[in-house]
């Protein structure tokens, strides 16, 4: 059997002239940490309210435990969602929005429920406090209880993290990793790659409503490594030299004539004497250093350049 | 059981609606209004030049006749307000995306508000009654009910129009998605702007009298005799109608929906 959660297809969504998601195309794994980065107004929350049963799609297609969906299929109530705010109604008590959520999903131990979920996000001690009266840490952690009542098979979290302090970063961090644990599949949207490397395990950059990359994690942080990339002549004749010479074992073939040394203790001018002495031309050589958010925004201001 | 989830929305919106200071605010202003209208119209009240009936000497089937008669009818203008507020305060907060994603949870919990909104017309129609005896028992010094049949009558066709109107309010509600829109087309409609502008323009056309068959004109026709088959009939084929044509504009556009 499949373990493919999510599956979607040419998804499209457009309101009146504005397109907001363009033709996306993803597969989301059992068990994943499914990160969606972009900035803001990439479309990343139209995308969620797409899978999450909020917005229908122009075009394409979603498939949700390998059966397409429709307006109102039953698997939908295996998600659970917190998309842009918490719903919540502010003048009651974060106990009476759990009663009304655990009503209206028909639960009949709902106290017991609600005090776990309230204990799970670190709220019982407010459970009366009016949630006008929250700060917004703690309307998100209540908004992350509520997304937990029907027990959910996928958690659908739209930027969780913003208006947070680091503390509050930190415990929903803690939570959406707990969760995980437990056998929860997470698809996470944030405009900040750096907190959100923290917790994914696959990422999906969108832009401008388009996925312009998917990478596992292993992939992103190869990609933001301190590296040396050496551009010579010929590659299959300068990596044995780079490993007999200069001992040198953690590289890549980038290319026919590009390498990348994932070592970049080793002095820029020993990589070149040891080539070049061995008749390899070293046409440039270069260090890179680049965190995730300058990778992320490398990424989108290249799509920028490319669309002209 | 395919009418639980429709059950299990109605429970949690009617513990919202009964655990709402609001609703209980507007009763009870809508009650210390009617109340001060009886004591008013004791003051001003005058005999009418062609001998009609003193208000004061009404009973109460006559009274509410009266009383829903008069435009702006005020309880239709609380019915207009409760129902937006309870829909636009779920639709604001945000909080029918916890729930979303319950199974047929778009038309459940269109059919759920249908019915809190019947739940209150039948509320105002009781703070309605209430304030009236009182009212009439203390400046009118009698509070006769006259036949009670044809008060029973006279109170389910009401109810049952107001909520039908209910219903109408709801449906301009989930399509306009505003508050300030939604009260004032709601504000036009209890004016009867709508009805007096066809009639007007019925008048000119053909002596037909369609008009009188559009809700507003149905709730305010004060010579509507609910003895009268021809009336009842009238009344409940209106009722209906406004029920089931709004009822299913408001699913329509609610199975279709882009959520924010």
């Amino acid at each position: 059997m499949s373990n493919v959660i999510i599956e979607v297809n040419q998804l499209t969504k457009k309101f009146k002239s504005t397109l907001a998601v363009r033709q996306a195309d993803f597969k989301i794994y059992k068990g994943e940490i499914f990160g969606l980065i972009g900035q803001n107004g990439a479309g990343k929350s139209t995308l969620l309210k797409m899978i999450g049963g909020l917005v229908y799609p122009s075009t394409g297609k979603i498939h949700l435990f390998n059966s397409e969906m429709n307006a109102n299929h039953p698997y939908y109530e295996r998600m659970g969602l917190l998309i842009e705010n918490a719903g919540l109604y502010p003048q009651y008590s974060a106990y009476d929005n759990l009663k009304f959520v655990a009503m209206s999903y028909g639960l009949k131990d709902h106290l017991k429920h609600i005090n776990e979920l309230l204990e799970l996000v670190g709220l019982s001690r407010t459970n009366k406090t009016k949630v006008k009266n929250y700060s917004m840490g703690m309307k998100q952690r209540l908004g992350i209880a509520i997304a937990l009542m029907g027990s959910p098979d996928v958690l659908i979290l739209d930027e969780p993290i913003n208006g947070l302090d680091p503390q509050g970063i930190s415990d929903i961090r803690n939570l959406i990793l707990d969760l995980n644990s437990k056998g929860i599949t997470i698809i996470i949207s944030s405009h900040i790659l750096e907190e959100l490397s923290k917790v994914a395990t696959k990422y999906a950059i969108i832009h401008k409503g388009e996925i312009i990359e998917i990478h596992s994690k292993e992939e992103l942080l190869l990609k933001c490594e301190d590296r040396i990339e050496v551009e010579v002549s010929d590659v299959k004749m300068a990596t044995p030299i780079l490993e007999e010479h200069l001992n040198i074992g953690n590289y890549k073939v980038m290319n026919d004539h590009t390498v990348c040394i994932y070592d970049s203790h080793i002095e820029n001018y020993r990589i070149v004497n040891a080539l070049v002495e061995n008749g390899i031309s070293v046409h440039s050589i270069m260090k890179h250093k680049q965190s995730l958010e300058q990778y992320f925004l490398e990424r989108t201001e290249s799509v920028v350049t490319a669309h002209g | 059981m395919w009418l639980q989830p429709m059950v299990n929305l109605f429970k949690m919106d009617f513990r919202r609606f009964i655990s709402n200071k609001m609703m209980y605010v507007l009763l009870m202003v809508f009650s210390a209004f009617q109340i001060f209208g009886i004591f008013m119209i004791n003051q001003y009240e005058e005999p009418t030049e062609h001998g009609g009936l003193l208000t004061s000497a009404m009973n109460e089937s006559q009274f509410i006749q009266s009383m829903l008669a008069q435009t702006p009818s005020w309880v239709m203008i609380y019915i207009a307000v409760f129902t937006v507020y309870f829909y636009m305060s779920e639709y604001n907060s945000g909080f029918y995306k916890n729930y979303i994603t319950l199974s047929r949870a778009r038309i459940n919990s269109v059919l759920s508000k249908i019915l809190i909104q019947g739940v209150f017309t039948l509320f105002i129609f009781v703070v309605f009654i209430l304030s009236d005896l009182i009212g009439r028992t203390i400046f009118f010094e009698q509070a006769t009910i006259g036949d009670i049949g044809y008060f029973v009558k006279l109170l389910i066709g009401q109810i049952v129009l107001h909520w039908s109107f209910s219903i109408m309010i709801l449906c301009i509600t989930i399509i306009m998605r505003n508050i300030i829109a939604s009260i004032v087309i709601s504000i036009a409609l209890v004016l009867n702007v709508f009805g007096m502008v066809l009639g007007v323009l019925e008048s000119l056309i053909t002596d037909l009298n369609l008009t009188s068959y559009l809700l507003v004109n149905t709730i305010t026709n004060r010579t509507i005799d609910f003895n009268n088959l021809g009336d009842f009939i009238h009344v409940f084929s209106v009722a209906i109608i406004v029920m089931l044509v709004f009822s299913l504009i408001a699913l329509n556009y609610k199975i279709r929906e882009d959520l924010r």
